[in-house]
């Protein structure tokens, strides 16, 4: 049995069937994105003045510092590949866990260095460092870089938007913080550290609330 | 597939149990040449497609014009996002998730308006016709009407001209054949007989 309204819909709908441009993979889709953030990344650096390469702090051993960037990179990747997958309609939500082992890795990394500086210097480790400066580029990075993601994202008009804006806002944070790295000097203190969690968190919220006008969801 | 790709939770636990995709002509196919603009395989599509929509949508959303509702809605959202779906996989978990998040705006949406209006058509018909409606006044006039009827017929006569036809007791009088004096005598005793007896009714 069908509904004779429901009836008048499909054979409208089918009347207005026309082609349409198949989405690629969310994988291929979130590699695409990715290569231009990165080139957009690359760009950054090379223009931007940066006072202390990364190249001569690896040079210097800073195992842990290393692997933390590592460790945000792989955060920020994962959490853009979830945000591709989650903004199809039935994709499983395992996807949102995914960028979290990284996550840990890289706020407990990053953590255990500041327990470290507090323990070496007492309490000049809750001094807040240029903490305003990490602040702001965290959040002016990931609006910059927010806006061509949210407009590949949005090619899905994501039905659920709001796990794909904090997916991708979970993602451009940790990329800018990434970036970050390469303009920041190493030596984080607590209160650094704390401003980074609340720079991913604001831009996380950005990112949520924003949902609607960004995804376009259907 | 990957390893996050087993996607069922709970509510859609078994698809097939809806009536998904029963193979006579592949629903993935389908989807697949709609993509393509071909129109008569998008009908045949979402015609089969829309009993397993709304057995779907019956899971969550329990009244039958918002069940139909839900059921176009979905219909509008596959219409959007069809170029999401991806040729190979199965439709059904595509589909499911749409009506999911339209059964769950539905549900939304209800609570909403069920939060800001009252549904009382009893208070609404009282509020709207004053006169018609006052059911208590209705009820006891048709018991004083029983009453009155209950009454012996020189009581009932004395009353109904005196106090229903507003007659002076003279012109009740003429009217009657009774006189004045047992007028007035059959209005009292006919008024505290009814008085009595609606007591009574009032008790019971």
């Amino acid at each position: 049995m069908i509904d004779r309204k429901t009836d008048a819909l499909i054979n409208d709908l089918s009347a207005d069937a026309a082609p349409v441009k198949r989405l690629a993979t969310p994988l291929m889709r979130a590699f695409a994105t990715l290569a231009g953030l990165a080139l957009f990344g690359l760009v950054a650096i090379l223009l931007l003045p940066h006072a202390d390469p990364l190249a001569m702090r690896g040079a210097g051993g800073e195992m842990q510092a290393g692997i933390e960037l590592v460790a945000a990179l792989l955060t920020g990747t994962l959490a853009v590949i979830a945000a591709f997958h989650v903004a199809i309609p039935g994709r499983s939500r395992g996807w949102l866990a995914v960028p979290l082992p990284a996550l840990a890795l890289w706020l407990g990394l990053s953590g255990l260095g500041c327990w470290r500086d507090i323990v070496r210097s007492g309490t000049s480790g809750w001094e807040l460092g240029h903490s305003m400066d990490c602040l702001v580029f965290i959040v002016t990075a990931s609006l910059v870089l927010g806006v061509p993601l949210a407009w590949r994202l949005s090619r899905a008009a994501p039905i659920d938007p709001l796990p794909v804006a904090a997916l991708g806002g979970l993602g451009i944070a940790a990329l800018s913080a990434f970036l970050l790295q390469f303009f920041h000097p190493f030596a984080v203190t607590f209160l650094d550290l704390a401003v980074h969690v609340v720079a991913v968190l604001i831009v996380m919220a950005l990112a949520s609330l924003l949902r609607r006008p960004m995804l376009r969801p259907a | 597939m990957g390893p996050f790709e087993v996607t069922f939770s709970a509510w859609e636990m078994d698809l097939t149990e809806a009536g998904g995709d029963t193979g006579e002509e592949s629903w993935g196919d389908l989807l697949a040449a709609a993509q393509c603009g071909d129109g008569n395989a998008y009908r045949r599509l979402l015609t089969a497609a829309t009993p397993f929509i709304r057995a779907l949508a019956r899971r969550r959303v329990h009244a039958d014009d918002v069940v139909e509702d839900v059921v176009q809605e979905v219909l509008l959202t596959v219409h959007r996002v069809r170029h999401t779906y991806e040729p190979g996989r199965p439709v059904e978990p595509w589909l499911a998730a749409i009506t999911s998040r339209r059964s769950i705006d539905a549900l939304r949406r209800s609570s909403r308006v069920g939060a800001r209006e009252l549904h009382n058509p009893v208070a609404y018909e009282t509020f709207a016709a004053p006169a018609a409606n006052n059911i208590e006044a209705s009820e006891s006039a048709k018991t004083l009407a029983r009453l009155m009827e209950e009454l012996p017929p020189r009581q009932k006569e004395a009353l109904e001209l005196t106090k229903l036809r507003e007659m002076s007791l003279a012109e009740a009088s003429a009217a009657s054949g009774q006189s004045v004096s047992s007028l007035k005598v059959n209005v009292h005793r006919a008024i505290k007989r009814l008085r009595v007896e609606a007591g009574k009714d009032q008790l019971e």
